[in-house]
C-alpha cells in the first residue's frame, strides 16, 4: 500500500463572497507523477499556493509528508522545490549563481552544493552556459534553469505549476524527459493546460473546476468514465454519404451522427453495436471505417464544458 | 530567527551592486555634485555667510545627507518592487526555508548599505573638491545620524515597493513626500527662515532632526542627542512597520 504524500481535506479557500477552493480532498501517493487539470479560474493555482504554503486556507487541512502546512511550513519548504508559473529567475545573476543563491536560501554549506549544481547543470544540458544570465536563454532553456533551480535541494516533492507553458514542442518534449527521468524518485505534482502532456506523463490526473474536485484516475479510467460511447467514422467514396448518413442515423444503436464532406462520425451506444452498422451498409461506397479514440481532451470538455473562462 | 535567508539575499544584492559600481556611483554622484557646484560654490558669494558658515560648507553635510538617504530610499523602493512584480524572485525566496521577516530585513540591509556606500563616494567627493575638513571625531558623531537617517528612508522604501503596485505611483509619492521631507528640512536653509508659527511642526519631523542634526555636529561639532534619539526612535517604528506590512501584503 503506497504512503500518502500530498493529502487534502475538506479544503476551503475563500475570498470574500468567491470560494476558490471548495472542500477539496485529495491523495497523492509517494514517488507518484500526479496531474492537475482545470480550465482558467479554477482554483489549481490556489491550491498549489496552499500546499506550498505560500497561503493559508479558510479551513480544512493539507499536508505534505505527513507535515500540517499551517503548523510546519519551514520543514515543508525545506522538502519541496517549486518551479512556478512564472519565470522567476534572477535576471542580475548568472545561470550558476540562480542555482548558488537557492542552495544558499535552503542552508546548505559550498562544498555540498557546489556538485550538486554541477550535475544539474549538466543534467540540464546547461553546462556550457552556466556564466551566462538567464536573459540571454532560450524560453526552453530559461525553463529547465527553473527546474534545475527547484531540483538543487533534492526535493521530496516536486511541484511543477504549468511548467512547459509558451515552449515550443521541442523545448516541451525536452523537460517531459526531464520530469520523467525523475519520476520515482520524487513526489511530482504538475498542472497543466496541455492535456497531452498530462496524458504523457501522469500516473493519475485529477480534473477540478469551480474549486472541486470533478475526476480523478488514470488517463484510460477518465477516458472509460466518459461514457459506454464508442464513436466510429466512416469515410465514403463517391457522392453517396448524405443517403447513408441519414439511413444510419435512423438506427436504434445510433447515439448520435456527423457529417463532414463524406466522411460520417457515428457514436453507437456500444461496440457491439458495429455489426449492425456494417450490415447496414453492404454494398456501400465504403472506403474506411475506423474508431475514433477518446481522448484525454474529450473527457476535460464533456466534464468542465465547452465555454470560454474569464 | 536564523538569519541565513537574510545573510544570502544581502550578499546577492551586494554582488549587483560590486558588478556595477563605477556606474552607480557616477549616476549618484552627479546629482548632488552639480546641486553643490551651483548652490554652494555659483550662489556663494551672493549668500555669504549661513548661520555663520559660508553657505558652501552650510549645504555640504545636507547634500551627503541627501545623498544616502535618498539612495537607501531608491534601492529600497524599486529593489522590492522590481523583485516582488516584475522579476518574481521574491515568490521564489518565499519558497525555500527561509521566514518572510528574513526577506524583509534583507532587503532594508541593502537599502541601507546603498546609502551609506553613496552617501560617503558623495562626501569623499565634496572633501576632494573643498578646502573644509571635518574632525574625524565630528564625523564619528555624523554616523550616528547616518546610519540610522539611512535605516529609516530604507524601511520607508521598502514600505513603499510593499504597497504600491504600479511605478507611477512610487514617482509620484518621491516627488510628492520624501522630496519635499528632505528639501522641507533645512537642507538649503536654515530653519529659522521659517514663520514661528511652523517651526515646531518641522522640527518634530524625523527628517528635519536627522538635517538639522548631521549639520550641527558637522559644520559646528555640536551633538544634538534628542535629535540623534529622534531619527533613531523614527528608525526602529519604520523597521517594525516595515517588517509588519511586508508580512501582511506577502500573507495575502
Amino acid at each position: 500500500m503506497p504512503t500518502s504524500s500530498i493529502v487534502t481535506s475538506a479544503l476551503t479557500k475563500s475570498y470574500g463572497s468567491l470560494t476558490a477552493l471548495d472542500s477539496f480532498d485529495l491523495e497523492v501517493d509517494q514517488g507518484s507523477i500526479f496531474g492537475l487539470l482545470g480550465p482558467n479560474g479554477a482554483g489549481k493555482t490556489t491550491l498549489i499556493r496552499i500546499l506550498t504554503t505560500l497561503m493559508r486556507q479558510s479551513s480544512g487541512t493539507a499536508s505534505i509528508e505527513g507535515l500540517d502546512t499551517l503548523r510546519s511550513g519551514r520543514e515543508i519548504r525545506c522538502m519541496i522545490g517549486v518551479v512556478s508559473q512564472e519565470n522567476s529567475l534572477d535576471r542580475y545573476l548568472t545561470a550558476r549563481e540562480n542555482l548558488e543563491l537557492h542552495a544558499r536560501l535552503h542552508g546548505m554549506n559550498k562544498k555540498l552544493y557546489k556538485g550538486r549544481i554541477d550535475d544539474l547543470l549538466e543534467l540540464m544540458g546547461l553546462s556550457g552556459r552556466q556564466k551566462d544570465f538567464p536573459d540571454t536563454f532560450s524560453g526552453g532553456m530559461q525553463r529547465r534553469l527553473v527546474i534545475a533551480r527547484a531540483l538543487v535541494h533534492q526535493p521530496k516533492v516536486l511541484f511543477l505549476d504549468e511548467p512547459t507553458t509558451g515552449l515550443d514542442p521541442q523545448s516541451r518534449r525536452a523537460v517531459w524527459e526531464y520530469v520523467r527521468s525523475l519520476a520515482g524518485s520524487m513526489t511530482i505534482f504538475l498542472t497543466t493546460h496541455y492535456l497531452e502532456e498530462a496524458e504523457q506523463l501522469c500516473d493519475r490526473i485529477a480534473i477540478m473546476d469551480h474549486g472541486r474536485m470533478i475526476a480523478i484516475g488514470s488517463t484510460q479510467e477518465l477516458k472509460d468514465r466518459l461514457s459506454g460511447a464508442t464513436v466510429y467514422e466512416i469515410e465514403f467514396t463517391g457522392d453517396g454519404a448524405d443517403r447513408y448518413a441519414t439511413l444510419l442515423g435512423s438506427m436504434s444503436c445510433v447515439n448520435n451522427i456527423a457529417q463532414i464532406g463524406n466522411k460520417v462520425a457515428v457514436t453507437l451506444e456500444c461496440w457491439e453495436c458495429l455489426s449492425e452498422i456494417v450490415t447496414a451498409l453492404d454494398g456501400a461506397p465504403v472506403r474506411r471505417i475506423s474508431l475514433q479514440e477518446r481522448t484525454l481532451e474529450d473527457v476535460f470538455i464533456s466534464l468542465t464544458g465547452e465555454k470560454v473562462r474569464e | 530567527m536564523i538569519l541565513q535567508g537574510t545573510l544570502a539575499i544581502w550578499q546577492r544584492d551586494m554582488l549587483i551592486l560590486r558588478r556595477s559600481i563605477i556606474s552607480e556611483l557616477v549616476a549618484v554622484v552627479a546629482y548632488p555634485l552639480t546641486i553643490y557646484l551651483a548652490f554652494g560654490i555659483g550662489m556663494q558669494s551672493y549668500i555669504g555667510l549661513v548661520d555663520g558658515a559660508p553657505y558652501s560648507l552650510f549645504i555640504a553635510p545636507g547634500l551627503i545627507t541627501m545623498t544616502a538617504v535618498s539612495a537607501a530610499y531608491n534601492e529600497s523602493v524599486w529593489s522590492l518592487w522590481f523583485h516582488r512584480r516584475v522579476q518574481f524572485t521574491i515568490e521564489s525566496y518565499r519558497v525555500t526555508p527561509i521566514s518572510v521577516s528574513e526577506i524583509v530585513i534583507a532587503k532594508i540591509l541593502t537599502g541601507f548599505t546603498h546609502g551609506i556606500i553613496k552617501g560617503c563616494a558623495v562626501g569623499l567627493v565634496i572633501f576632494a573638491i573643498t578646502p573644509f575638513r571635518f574632525p574625524l571625531e565630528h564625523l564619528f558623531y555624523y554616523l550616528l545620524f547616518l546610519i540610522p537617517g539611512s535605516a529609516l528612508f530604507s524601511c520607508a522604501g521598502i514600505i513603499s515597493g510593499t504597497v504600491m503596485d504600479k511605478p507611477e505611483t512610487i514617482g509620484k509619492v518621491e516627488a510628492v513626500l520624501v522630496m519635499p521631507l528632505i528639501f522641507m528640512s533645512g537642507l538649503f536653509f536654515p530653519l529659522s527662515s521659517y514663520p514661528p508659527s511652523v517651526i515646531s511642526w518641522v522640527r518634530a519631523l524625523p527628517t528635519t532632526a536627522l538635517f538639522e542634526g548631521a549639520r550641527r555636529i558637522l559644520v559646528a561639532g555640536e551633538m544634538q542627542p534628542i535629535s540623534a534619539l529622534q531619527v533613531s526612535v523614527s528608525a526602529a517604528l519604520a523597521f517594525i512597520a516595515a517588517v509588519a506590512i511586508f508580512r501582511k501584503k506577502m500573507a495575502e
